[in-house]
């Protein structure tokens, strides 16, 4: 009797764009049917900054602060491929210290991404402690990055044909000694969250990515890892001299949960940060005496077209420059892993319960700042 | 019924687990535990400073508050140009007879020729995206970032700075 004259109807809520969970100003349009979400459409153009129509008018070195800002968690990686894709344009040729510091400043980055990445997510999930010992640590990479180049967030760094400024001897010991010390952290850190009950019963077969879906929607990164495929473009398509490392790609081994699934993801991420630590301590015993910059003309003027991708902390950022001959480039495209992360929001979160969907969305780890350019 | 119980179980243990490394990290940051655990030197001491009373060191060369020397200033115009904001604002004219055509920038700053009057240098670190690029670019170094950061002003126009006359409240620190 009372289910018969009970109305029911779908209800349209609003997520965010001041959501704390979103990661930026993300808004998703959510449509629920009481708990269970039955669409999600995320409503991206928030933190769009007019990048790539603002870089056609800028010289190309001018282009590099704002390369820093579509991916402000991890500037270096950003940069980095920008740089790389203009050196291939001038067929530049990089001295061997500069590979090296670029990888170590590069990895440094990946380390403080996937902190803030660990720490926000388990704030989202309702743990607040280990988020204090990812910023605690996070915290003295970012010391050592206002000491090499100046900044904490955005470094304008890395430069054609090589970096900025030379490491002192300080800052050498500074990063070997960060190395030592982090080790032991990272593994409390894992301690702490990785097998906490409440954690992994909320990450557990949430949000399950199959192989075939991560191939098909074109994810990459910890993303694409998570699910279990083996791809990660320092090792098949390596840059900077990555292929004199010895490192392992990390993927999902579904040690606890499906693979696939925001724990496997989140895990990813964790273990790479060892794989991180490995790189960079291998890049400082390398380090050789030289030039920690090539000879880049002033002015830069080239033609011709090129794309190049690079392994982000959120996955493979690609950049597609076109050069006219004048010192401005036609053309600044930047290809955004976090974009495709975003795309697969309505997919995955139908039919999930509606606390799921912060679970979810903190296990892709979106930057707004990449996803709106 | 077992597996009731094993949940149970599953979750106290786990998060017994988290609550041990906070409570180490406790007692290790108020100093009543010294010696090293399972290999872990839990905690490392007290990580936050009390903020507006201690002051963090900032490195000399953190790219904050812009100042320009304006003895040093040759008016070459090159950073307004390689400022991907555009907040530099440079005025110069050519020096007129019955000025000193000789002159030139004191030795800290290369003494390079003098050859333009500067009538007006301004940046607007409103709009300034702290990117460095004009300080490199700089032949006499007399712009320059400097670790100065706690500058906000209640008007934004307050922010315009004109290096010519350059009087704040806070006196500047030198570069």
């Amino acid at each position: 009797m009372a289910e018969s004259t009970l109305r029911t109807e779908e209800l349209t809520i609003n997520m965010g764009p001041q959501h704390p969970s979103t990661h930026g100003v993300l808004r998703v349009e959510l449509l629920t049917d009481g708990e269970i979400i039955k669409g999600a459409y995320p409503d991206i153009g928030y933190l769009h900054r007019c990048f790539e129509k603002h870089s056609e008018t800028r010289e190309y070195i001018q282009v590099i602060p704002f390369a820093d800002r579509m991916d402000y968690l991890a500037a270096m990686n950003m940069e980095l491929g920008y740089c790389l894709a203009l050196e291939k344009l001038m067929d530049l040729e990089i001295p061997d210290r500069a590979q090296h510091l670029r990888v170590v400043v590069a990895e440094l980055n990946r380390i403080a991404s996937h902190l803030l990445a660990f720490g926000t997510y388990s704030i989202d999930l309702g743990a607040f402690t280990p988020f204090l010992y990812a910023f605690r640590d996070r915290e003295r990479i970012l010391n050592i990055f206002e000491e090499i180049s100046g900044a904490r967030l955005l470094y304008n760094y890395i430069r054609p044909g090589g970096v900025l400024n030379d490491f002192s001897k300080n800052i050498e010991e500074k990063i070997s000694e960060f190395c030592k010390y982090f080790i032991p952290q990272l593994d409390e850190m894992n301690d702490l969250l990785s097998g906490n009950s409440i954690f992994v019963q909320r990450t557990c077969d949430i949000g399950v990515i199959s192989k075939d879906m991560a191939v098909s929607y074109g994810l990459s990164g910890p993303n694409l890892r998570g699910s279990g495929i083996r791809w990660d473009l320092r090792k098949s398509q390596p840059y900077c001299g990555y292929e004199k490392y010895d490192f392992d790609v990390c993927v999902g081994e579904a040690e606890k949960g499906t693979l696939g699934d925001c724990w496997n993801r989140y895990y990813v991420r964790m273990k790479e940060m060892y794989q991180s630590v490995r790189i960079i301590e291998q890049a400082l015993t390398q380090l050789e005496k030289g030039a920690h910059t090539a000879r880049a003309p002033k002015t830069i003027k080239v033609e011709g077209e090129v794309y190049y991708h690079t392994e982000c902390p959120r996955g493979a950022l690609g950049y597609h420059l076109i050069g006219d001959g004048s010192k401005r480039p036609y053309r600044v495209k930047a290809k955004s892993p976090c974009f495709i992360s975003i795309s697969t929001l309505d997919e995955m979160c139908s039919g999930m319960m509606l606390a799921d969907i912060v679970a979810y969305l903190g296990s892709i780890d979106i930057v707004l700042g990449e996803v709106d350019r | 019924m077992k597996s009731y119980f094993k949940n149970i179980f599953e979750a106290i243990s786990t998060v017994s687990t988290g609550m041990k490394i906070t409570m180490r990290t406790f007692l290790k940051t108020n100093g009543l535990l010294k010696k090293k655990l399972n290999g872990y030197d839990y905690g490392t001491g007290h990580v936050t400073i009390s903020y507006p009373e201690v002051k963090d060191d900032l490195p000399l060369n953190s790219r904050n508050r812009l100042f320009n020397h304006v003895e040093g200033c040759i008016s070459c115009n090159q950073c307004a140009v390689i400022c991907p904001v555009d907040c530099i604002e440079i005025e110069s004219r050519k020096k007129t007879d019955d000025e000193d055509s000789s002159a030139k920038t004191p030795p800290e700053f290369k003494s390079k020729p003098l050859k333009l009057k500067l009538l007006k240098f301004d940046i607007d670190e409103a709009l300034c995206c702290f990117c460095g690029l004009c300080t490199e670019v700089c032949p006499t170094v007399c712009l320059v970032h400097t670790p100065e950061f706690e500058y906000s002003k209640y008007d934004r126009d307050k922010l315009n700075y004109d290096y010519l006359n350059f009087n704040d409240d806070n006196p500047f620190p030198k570069a």
